[in-house]
C-alpha cells in the first residue's frame, strides 16, 4: 500500500450479480444495484483495498457514501459490517456520512439499514427512502 | 426419498415458478434470480416477499455450488447434482427447497446450526445473526457463515432433513417457507 500516492477514482459496472461500485476520491462513494457475487470477499477485494488507501490518505472535507443495494447474499451482508466498521473507524476524525438508500416498498431493505444502525453507533447512517 | 419422488410431490403440491436439478454455476444462479424476478413481477407478488425469495434462493444455490466447488478441488468423487425448487404453497406462501448428497462431516457442521435455528424467535434470530456477522467467523471462507441465518431471518419457517443413503452420504433437504 502506497501512503499519499494521488488516488484514482475506481468505477465498477453493474452486472446481473453485482452493484454499480463508484469511489470518487473528492469524497463521493456509491453502490447501487444487487450484490451476490461468486466470491464475494474476491470480488470487492480491490474497492476494500481503494478505501483502505482513501482513508490512509489526506481526506476531502467530508465523505458521502450512497448505498443503494436492492438485494444481497449473506457474505455481501458481512462484507458490508467490514466496509462500515472501516468507515466507523475512519469517520471518528472525519466527516463521514453514509445513506442507506431503499425503495419504500422494499422492507428487508429498510430493515437491512436499521440492522446496520444498530451495530455502528459511532457511525452516521441515514436511512432515505426514495421518493 | 430419491429425486423422482420430490417430483411426484412437486406435481402434486401446486404452481412451480423454477425447477433444476443438476450442476450449478454462478451465471446459471443469476439467470435463474432473473426469471424469479420475472414471475414475481407478472404475478404481482409485493416486494418484500419478492426479495426475500430471491435471498433465500440465492443463499441455497450458492451453498451448493460452492460445496460442489470444495469437493471437485479436493479431487473427490462426488455427485454435484443439487435440486432446486421455487413454487407457491397453501394459502399465499412460497416455498423454496433443496436437495443434496452431503458427507457426515459437512451433516455434521450444519445439523447444529439448523438445530439453533429452530430453537430461536424471531428477536433472538436476528441478534443472533448480527452476533455471528460481526464476529468474523468463517469471513475467509467462500461465505460468511451465516448464509442459514439469513434464510430463516426471511421466511416464515424452515423445514430440513438428513436421509442416509449409505456410504456415509446423506440427501440433505431443506425447505424454508415464505409468506
Amino acid at each position: 500500500m502506497i501512503r499519499g500516492a494521488v488516488m484514482e477514482k475506481l468505477h465498477l459496472e453493474a452486472t446481473q450479480y453485482t452493484p454499480e461500485i463508484s469511489l470518487d476520491p473528492n469524497g463521493v462513494i456509491a453502490f447501487t444495484g444487487k450484490s451476490y457475487p461468486e466470491n464475494t470477499f474476491d470480488f470487492y477485494q480491490p474497492v476494500m483495498e481503494w478505501l483502505d488507501q482513501y482513508f490512509g490518505n489526506e481526506l476531502p472535507e467530508r465523505t458521502v457514501v450512497n448505498m443503494e443495494i436492492i438485494y444481497f447474499n449473506s457474505s455481501s451482508s458481512k462484507l458490508f459490517f467490514d466496509m462500515f466498521d472501516m468507515m466507523e473507524e475512519a469517520g471518528s476524525e472525519h466527516a463521514l456520512e453514509v445513506n442507506w438508500i431503499y425503495d419504500p416498498e422494499n422492507e428487508s431493505a429498510r430493515e437491512a439499514g436499521e440492522d446496520f444502525i444498530e451495530d455502528f453507533d459511532k457511525l452516521t447512517i441515514n436511512l432515505i427512502e426514495k421518493g | 426419498m430419491d429425486i423422482k419422488a420430490i417430483e411426484k410431490i412437486l406435481e402434486a403440491d401446486g404452481i412451480v415458478f423454477l425447477t433444476y436439478g443438476g450442476f450449478i454455476t454462478q451465471s446459471l444462479i443469476a439467470g435463474m434470480t432473473d426469471a424469479l424476478e420475472r414471475e414475481s413481477e407478472k404475478k404481482d407478488i409485493n416486494q418484500r416477499l419478492a426479495n426475500n425469495i430471491f435471498v433465500i434462493f440465492i443463499e441455497l444455490s450458492q451453498n451448493m455450488m460452492n460445496y460442489s466447488k470444495s469437493r471437485e478441488s479436493a479431487g473427490e468423487a462426488f455427485d454435484p447434482k443439487g435440486l432446486i425448487v421455487v413454487g407457491k404453497g397453501e394459502s399465499d406462501s412460497y416455498y423454496i427447497l433443496s436437495q443434496n448428497i452431503l458427507d457426515r462431516s459437512d451433516r455434521d457442521k450444519i445439523q447444529p446450526k439448523l438445530e439453533e435455528i429452530q430453537r430461536l424467535d424471531n428477536e433472538a434470530l436476528k441478534l443472533r445473526y448480527r452476533e455471528l456477522r460481526k464476529s468474523g467467523r468463517d469471513s475467509h471462507g467462500k461465505g460468511a457463515g451465516i448464509g442459514f441465518y439469513e434464510i430463516a431471518k426471511r421466511c416464515d419457517r424452515i423445514q430440513y432433513e438428513f436421509i442416509p443413503i449409505g456410504d456415509d452420504k446423506y440427501y440433505f433437504q431443506f425447505k424454508a417457507i415464505v409468506k
